[in-house]
């Protein structure tokens, strides 16, 4: 029964992330364009502006311990607002202003699939 | 009938004279542009054309049609006969570091060139003040520097010249030598409206997140950058 709860629960949790969200295909541009300056290609926090004066290492979005403690709406808060919003460091950009929220939307989306993890429920 | 033909023609030599009284060396300079192949990698008809990430990514080089605004006349002479990397990565990749080998013009066609690309201004953003005046700011007191180096990314993504030594990151083109390149008055005009003059770029705007005010700040900043050999 309760499994059956969750699935439900589930499958209407992915019809609304994917409901408005950017498609796949946009959102790896996307992540190319903006995020990977930072956080790197395959999302390590690597980037390329990320030298050793670089205050604070990007995240990694392959850490799902890590990446599991931030709800979805945390993590597009972060990134319409920027680190500072979440008491992060400010070297995190505020992208409100230059991504729509369905490409936040389908940016969300992108990094549970590398951090293989759901948010706290 | 015949009136109206003479008026006609008369309106069309005054026009005729306009252009050439406009100066021969900006012609001449339009001329040289389009004969050394600049255009092949940069346009010089505004507004801006690029709609999408893709659109961007196929430019091979920047978006020339506000070079009047942009630039020092000074610099952009001196620069187009002897370029010196800018942008620490190649244009529009983050894994290619620029090599350099930017095309050259000898002096007479760089200051043709240079009369061209000035004339291409924008509405609303004055010239460049004085470098004497600009060599007056200094840095340390100037709220600007804590959005620029603490509150907000802008270190990120551009060098710049630190007390000590030149640091920052590297997608952004270089600020180390903003204050001999680039006109204030072009810089608060597009930091408050960036998507007038670039669209599409890796940059986040930040009309909204930022105010005139603090764009001042932060545009007087950049000009107290002392350039150090790099
Ligand atoms: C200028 C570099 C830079 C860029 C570009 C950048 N980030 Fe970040 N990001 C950071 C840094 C640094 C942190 C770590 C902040 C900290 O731990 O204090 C971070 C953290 C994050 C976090 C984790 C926030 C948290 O609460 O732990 C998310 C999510 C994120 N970034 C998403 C993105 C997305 C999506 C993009 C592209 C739209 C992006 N970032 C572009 C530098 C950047
Ligand atoms: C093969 C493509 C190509 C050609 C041809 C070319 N440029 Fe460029 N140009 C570039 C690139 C790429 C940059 C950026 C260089 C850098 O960041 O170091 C650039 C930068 C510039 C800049 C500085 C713009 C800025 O925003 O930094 C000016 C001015 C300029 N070019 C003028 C010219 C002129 C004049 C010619 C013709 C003699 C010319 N270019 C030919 C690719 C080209
Ligand atoms: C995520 C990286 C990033 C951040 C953060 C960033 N920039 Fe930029 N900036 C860029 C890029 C990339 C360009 C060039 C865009 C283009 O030409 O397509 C640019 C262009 C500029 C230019 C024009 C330079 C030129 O030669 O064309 C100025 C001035 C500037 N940025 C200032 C700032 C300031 C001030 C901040 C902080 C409030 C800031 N930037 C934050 C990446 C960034």
């Amino acid at each position: 029964m309760i499994t059956m709860k969750k699935l439900i629960l589930a499958s209407f949790a992915a019809v609304v992330l994917s409901f408005g969200a950017a498609k796949a295909e946009e959102t790896e541009t996307l992540y190319k364009f903006y995020c990977a300056q930072c956080h790197g290609f395959d999302g390590n926090g690597d980037g390329p502006n990320v030298s050793q004066d670089f205050p604070v290492t990007p995240r990694n979005f392959n850490k799902g311990d890590v990446m599991g403690k931030l709800s979805d709406a945390d993590l597009v808060n972060v990134i319409k607002e920027g680190g500072p919003s979440v008491s992060k460091s400010p070297m995190m950009p505020p992208w409100g202003k230059t991504l729509t929220d369905a490409e936040i939307a389908g940016l969300v989306k992108k990094l549970r699939v590398l951090c293989k993890c759901k948010g706290p429920s | 009938m015949r009136f109206v033909s003479a008026l006609f023609l008369s309106a069309a030599m005054g026009a005729a004279l306009l252009m050439s009284m406009a100066g021969v060396s900006k012609a001449g300079g339009a001329d040289v542009f389009k004969s050394k192949g600049c255009a092949a990698c940069h346009y010089t008809d505004g507004p801006a054309k690029e709609k999408t990430i893709a659109d961007q990514l196929a430019k091979k080089g920047p978006e020339l049609w506000y070079a009047g605004s942009k630039f020092r006349p000074e610099w952009l002479g001196a620069w187009l006969a002897d370029p010196k990397p800018i942008r620490p990565y190649k244009y529009n990749s983050l894994t290619e570091k620029n090599a350099g080998g930017h095309p050259k013009l000898s002096g007479g066609d760089a200051g043709q060139v240079k009369d061209f690309l000035m004339g291409l201004t924008v509405k609303g953003v004055a010239a460049a003040p004085p470098m004497k005046d600009i060599k007056k700011i200094k840095g340390k007191k100037i709220k600007g520097k804590l959005t620029f180096t603490k509150k907000q990314p802008c270190s990120g993504c551009h060098l710049y010249p630190a007390r000590k030594k030149v640091t920052g990151g590297f997608t952004g083109p270089s600020l180390v030598n903003a204050v001999a390149r680039l006109n204030p008055n072009w810089i608060q005009a597009y930091m408050e409206n960036s998507k007038a003059f670039k669209p599409v770029k890796d940059m986040p705007n930040f009309a909204g997140i930022l105010s005139k005010a603090d764009i001042r700040n932060v545009t007087k900043f950049i000009m107290s950058f002392k350039p150090k050999a790099k």
